[in-house]
Formats: structure tokens, sequence, C-alpha cells
């Protein structure tokens, strides 16, 4: 009598059902209520970015798959989401064929060049935000007025900031039209509203997809940088508040910084890595002839990650000994 | 002194669904095949010939070590088989006994031994953890190192298993005894009994029946902080590692679980155990069976029916030794019986690290298991070694939350054995 047969491996024998497709999905969710919030200031231009973003990278995703010879895997939504933050980096009048260009950066150079998800030593997203910015700094750069026909561009809060001082900033832009968004201010779609980035971050370090530490260490890196320039001299010099709420500052917090692969995995490391890149936007800010630094700063400082990395936690009960030692 | 704050690790969402099962005796199995090795104790050396009529708890294998603990036959009836080489759940291939029932529970008259030490040794109790040591060797080092704090552990190992507090529940009393015995051999200056902390009706029985003696530590469910380092240092707050050669009477302390303590305080021979079984769609219930009856009478008590295809576990989801077949007998090694449909069978397939980093978050030995896991993978040994493959306990915490579903433990478990092989081919 032979017995059905049984799986015999090793445990642990039950899964959290935690995946690559959830985490991407929860990255998605967590973006609609920006989307929402850029689609009441921009109008549908927000959804056609969007739509052409997250349908060009799937596309490109599985083209390169192809090429690249590598299981077809564009069900894991990784490429949609990458899409979808890029989107959030782009003005709402950017052409499309912007966009598609875009996200074959994305997915060639950030992604399958090196091997596959996982495997890339920069987040996707930036690489092609630096270089669509830097091959079409018009298209790219330059805000649309939220009212107009969209024909006409408008100083973003942090050129106006670089372009013309702090002294007028806060008559210009309300710091309460900045956190919820209002169509006085302009940016990119994705810095429309910072209720809603907040939300958004927050439902994804509730539902434990993201550490809250890079977005911890990130927004008081740049908090404090900036107050210390501030205590000294508000006349010239924006506040920490403003700083905050004024373009990516959360966007990178909670969505850019937080990128799995290029992101430490300790919490020191992630600590660290969270207060440099706040307060390397704040530099980039202060010093550079951008406006903006958030996201060149994340770019920046993930090329210290496998630094970050280092910085391990002592192994349990270590007090009495190193285990590499192990008599075994 | 404050207990432990415990890191990393996971909080099973319905972790003692058993709690409220109280025990159901199996029928007395028409057969039982007792391995001759159920612990550490290593192999015994057999005491019964073929065709033996033997009584309940009569001792049918004697253990080689000094304090080691003895097996005893779990029912009455007639030695009708000498296995040379039996397969256990380990794979080990050791002696085994086989006794037919006589229908009658005829049990062994056992001379009260006045020497409590002699008393557990003789009655063959183990811890009944993971590790399952003679609890009598235990108690030999305890008392020559001068240990003064007792922990009695309630909690259970695994998420779904409710025996130990299901026990607590039901023999305070025995448990009570127990500690009261373990007072005579030890000069115990604190026992603290560590439960969980939603188990409300075992707590109050312990309140009962313990009358203060034991100071009683309630701790929120967190899975694995019942391993033994893990559970001192939630008792105690001192970290000890783990496979460095420390052990726990190096601080003064002896950690028990309450079935072995409830063993000891009915001073009977230990030729049962208290067993959680459950199945994947969370259904558990508490049976007390006796050891050698085999797998296939549990499950069919239990109304379960295996699928070919699915897993049958020795002990629960997390660590758990999958079984070959419904022949094996329960051991005293057994602390439940998990069982998996088809369906429910995790297939975790080598797959490419995305750094996430959840698995450093969740290891409770702070370890960067993606790392050592990769290593392992790679064939890297040493470097697996550098980063502190030794002190991994196999929980498999990291391996749970993986969203690309990397075998980590696996990894690490081959890497492990690689380089024992090594050491000891040299």
């Amino acid at each position: 009598m032979k017995e059905p047969g049984f799986v015999v491996a090793v445990g642990p024998h039950i899964h959290s059902g935690n995946s690559v497709r959830d985490m991407m999905l929860h990255q998605i969710i967590a973006l609609l209520p920006a989307v929402a919030a850029a689609f009441l200031v921009f109008g549908a231009d927000t959804l056609r970015v969007a739509a052409i973003a997250m349908g060009s990278a799937v596309f490109w995703d599985a083209v390169l798959q192809k090429l690249f010879k590598r299981s077809l895997s564009i069900g894991d939504l990784s490429a949609a989401a990458g899409g979808l933050v890029l989107a959030m980096l782009l003005p709402a009048t950017v052409p499309w064929w912007v966009v598609v260009l875009g996200t074959l950066v994305m997915l060639l150079l950030g992604k399958h060049v090196y091997g596959g998800l996982g495997c890339n030593p920069f987040n996707g997203v930036l690489i092609a935000y630096v270089a669509l910015l830097l091959s079409y700094p018009g298209l790219v750069g330059d805000y649309p007025v939220p009212t107009s026909d969209m024909m006409m561009t408008q100083n973003s809060p942090l050129l106006e900031l670089k372009d013309k001082g702090a002294e007028f900033l806060d008559e210009t832009f309300p710091l309460q039209d900045l956190f919820l968004g209002s169509t006085l201010i302009t940016g990119t779609i994705g810095e429309v509203s910072k209720l809603a980035l907040l939300l958004g971050g927050l439902f994804l370090v509730l539902r434990r997809k993201i550490s809250w530490i890079i977005p911890a260490g990130f927004l008081s890196g740049l908090a404090g940088f900036a107050a210390v320039f501030w205590l000294i001299d508000p006349e010239t010099y924006a506040s920490p508040l403003f700083h905050l709420l004024a373009g990516g500052s959360l966007l990178g917090a909670f969505f850019l910084a937080t990128d799995w692969t290029t992101s430490p995995v300790t919490k020191t490391g992630m600590a660290l890595f969270g207060l440099v890149c706040g307060v390397m936007t704040m530099a980039i800010r202060l010093w550079s002839q951008w406006p903006e630094g958030a996201y060149f700063a994340v770019f920046m400082v993930s090329m210290l990650t496998p630094f970050f990395d280092k910085l391990r936690p002592k192994v349990f009960g270590s007090k009495f000994g190193s285990h590499r030692q192990v008599q075994f | 002194m404050r207990p432990g704050k415990m890191r990393g690790g996971i909080r099973f969402s319905h972790p003692l669904d058993g709690l409220s099962s109280p025990f159901e005796d199996l029928p007395t199995p028409s057969v039982v095949t007792v391995a001759l090795q159920q612990d550490r104790s290593g192999v015994c050396a057999l005491r019964v010939k073929k065709n033996d009529v033997v009584l309940a708890g009569q001792i049918i294998g004697e253990s080689p070590r000094p304090n080691g603990a003895s097996i005893h036959a779990p029912i009455s009836g007639v030695v009708t088989e000498l296995i040379k080489a039996f397969q256990d759940f380990h794979g080990r291939m050791v002696p085994a006994v086989v006794i037919e029932s006589d229908g009658a529970a005829n049990p062994c008259e056992i001379p009260a031994d006045t020497d409590p030490l002699a008393a557990v040794q003789q009655a063959g109790v183990v811890c009944f953890d993971h590790k399952t040591d003679p609890l009598a060797a235990k108690l030999e080092e305890a008392r020559s190192r001068k240990v003064g704090t007792l922990i009695v552990n309630a909690l259970d190992g695994e998420p779904l298993l409710s025996s130990r507090a299901r026990l607590l529940l039901e023999q305070a009393e025995a448990i009570a005894a127990g500690i009261d015995a373990l007072k005579k051999i030890l000069d115990l200056g604190r026992v603290i009994l560590t439960v969980d902390a939603n188990a409300a009706e075992a707590i109050a029985a312990a309140t009962r029946a313990f009358s203060g003696a034991v100071q009683i530590l309630p701790l929120r469910n967190r899975y694995p902080q019942a391993v033994d380092y893990l559970l001192v240092q939630r008792a105690l707050n001192v970290e000890i590692p783990y496979s460095l050669g420390v052990r726990i009477t190096d601080i003064g302390a002896l950690l028990v679980d309450v079935e072995a303590m409830a063993a000891v305080g009915r001073g009977q021979p230990v030729v049962e155990r208290f067993i959680s079984v459950a199945t994947g769609k969370g259904h558990v219930k508490n049976l007390r069976v006796a050891i050698g009856t085999p797998i296939r009478a549990v499950l069919e008590h239990c109304r379960i029916t295996p699928e070919p295809g699915g897993k049958i576990l020795a002990g629960g989801p997390m660590t758990g030794t999958a079984l070959s077949g419904l022949d094996q007998p329960v051991t005293k090694e057994f602390a439940g019986v998990f069982v998996q449909g088809r369906s429910e069978v995790v297939k975790l397939e080598e797959a490419v690290c995305i750094k996430c980093g959840r698995c450093v978050e969740v290891c409770p030995m702070r370890l960067m298991p993606f790392l050592i896991s990769g290593f392992s993978e790679k064939g890297r040994l040493a470097e697996a070694a550098q980063h502190d493959l030794f002190a991994c306990i196999e929980c498999g915490c990291c391996t749970y939350l993986c969203p690309v579903r990397i075998p980590m433990v696996q990894f690490i478990q081959f890497a492990k054995g690689q380089l024992m092989a090594q050491r000891k081919g040299v």
C-alpha cells in the first residue's frame, strides 16, 4: 500500500503573502490622493501624463524582458508603479513622447541593464528624471499656470525663492495653500498637495510597506538644516515649514528615498540615509543653480547606500563574544 | 528587574485559537511504535525482549547518560517486534519497540523514589521544547552551578499551537507541585512564569494554584519569543548568545516548560504528550496522546483527511519538520501536528533579492538574513559565517515576510551543514 505523497520541505511552512506585486500595488494606491489633487488643479492633463507613463512603462518592461530573455513579469506591477512615480515628477504639460522616452530610460538604465528588479544601484525613476531634466530642461523644468490654458509658465515656490528671496514668500504662497494644494501654486504633478502625499505616505508606513525611519530622517534633516539658516537670518532664508511644504520634500521623503532596492536595510543606515538626504536637499536648494534638490539629493545619496548598509545592529548576545569565532 | 524588550519577530493575528479547546484523550492505540531515541539522551539500551509482556510505565529503554531520560512502555501489552533500524521523523535510523495493546490499561507499580532528582530521571522527563534535553541532566547542571532563578514557560512555541497555555489552565496544580519538587533540588530564590498575555483564563488558574510564590509574567504574543535564549532575555533582560557555548545556567537561571513541570508534579513516567493538532484552515484541537501512537490515528481522531501533495508537520507551521508518511509515531519531541492541504503549501523558490529589508527588520537575532542566505546560495560559506551565520536560530521570520519568497532558512541550514561537515572532515 503506497501512501499518497506528502511534500517534505524546510520551514517556514506558511507565508505572510507579502509580495512585490502587493508592495507595488500599495505604492500605486498611496499615490492616488496626489493624482486626484493634481487632477483638481491641472485637469485632465494629469491623467494623460499618468496613463502614458504607466502604460509605456509596462510596455517597455515587457519589451525589455523579451529582449534580455527574462521571464515576463509585468504582473508584479513594478513598472506600473515606477511609471506613476515618474509621472509625479513631471509637469502636467509635458509632451507624450518625453514621458515615453523617460519610461524607456527608467526601465533600461534603471532596471534591465543591471539584471532586473532588485539589481539596480539607483532608483530608475530618478535616473529617468535626471536624464529628462538635463535633456529637455524647458519641457520638464517649466511648470504651467494651473488656471490658464497651460500655455504660460509660472514660477514654482522654490524657483520664486531662488529668484526673489524669502521676503514676500508668505504672501505669494500661503502655507495653507502649499499644504492643501491650490490653483495659485504650480509645480510637478506630485507636488500639488502635501496633504495628499502625507496621507499616501502614512498609508504605506501603517501598512508596513515602507519604514517610517527614512521619511522621518529625511524630513527632520531637511527641517533641521533649514532651521539653522532661518534662525540666523529669517529675512534671507525661508522657514523650515516652507521648505517642508514646498517642492518635492514629501514626495522625496515618502516615495523616492524609500525605494526598497536603493535604500539601506538597517535601522541605523536608514536613519542616516534619511538625514543625509534631507540635508543634501537643503544644500542643493541653498547653494546650487537648481531650485529643487529633493530628487537630486535622493539620487546622489543612494550612491552611499552600500556604506550605510555596513552600519549593522549588534547581533543578539554579542556582549559575550563574536559569533564569527564559533567553535562548531 | 524590568522584562526585556523584544526586537524583531512577528505578532500573529490569531495565536491562541486553541486555548478554549480542552485536552481530549486519544483512545489507547492497538499498536504503538516506540523509538529508542526520543531526546538528547542518545539511543537508549533495550531492556525488553520479543514476546515480553510489558506494563504501562515499565522501562523499556535505559538512557546511556547518567542523568538521561529513560523510555517507558506507553501502554500495557506484548512486545511483538524489535526493529533494529527504524527511520524516525528526523531521518535518523534508531532501534524501536513495537508493542501490541492487551486492551486493558495495566499500570506498572513504581517504587516511590526518595531522591527527587532520581525521581525525575526515573520518570523520563525531558524539556518539551525544540531541544528536548533530559530534565534530570539539566537539573544536575543547574544544581552544580547554584542556579537560583527558575523560569517556567507556558508560552507556546509557534502560532496555532496552544497546548502549553491549555495545560497551564487545566493542570496548574500539577505544575505547582512540579515547581515544589524542583525547589527540593535547587535553592530557588525566584520563580517566574512566562505566559501569553491573551490567555486570561490560564493566568487566572496559575494565580489560584501558585499563591504568590511565583511571579507571573504575561507577555504579548510575539513569535519566536518562546525560543529559550529569547525567552530568558524577555524574563531576565540578559542577552545570551546563541551557539557560543554560553549557557543559561551561566547567568544562574534555568528554563523549563510547563509540560515538563506537570510531568514532574504528577510523578508518573512520561508516556504521553499534550499536543495541539492544527490545520492550515486554522482549526486547533488539543489532545493527550500516548507516545508511539501513529500520526494516522491522531489525524483520524481529529477527522482530518490529509491530502496528497499537502504537508504533515511534526511541530508548528513555522519550524515544524515535514513528515513523509502517516506511520511516524508521536515521540517526546512532538509539540504538535500541523496539517496543510495541497493548496496551502507554500512554494519558495530561488529568486532575486530586492533588498527591501524586511528580513533585517524582523530578525530577532539582529542578523542580515538576506546576506547570509545570498552568500550560502553562491557557495561563499566563509563569508556567510563572517556574517554571523551561526547566530541564526532558524525561526523563519525572514522567509515568512520575504516578498520574493527566497528560501532563506533552507540556504542557512545548508551553509551550516556544509561548514560543520568541512570541520568534521578535517
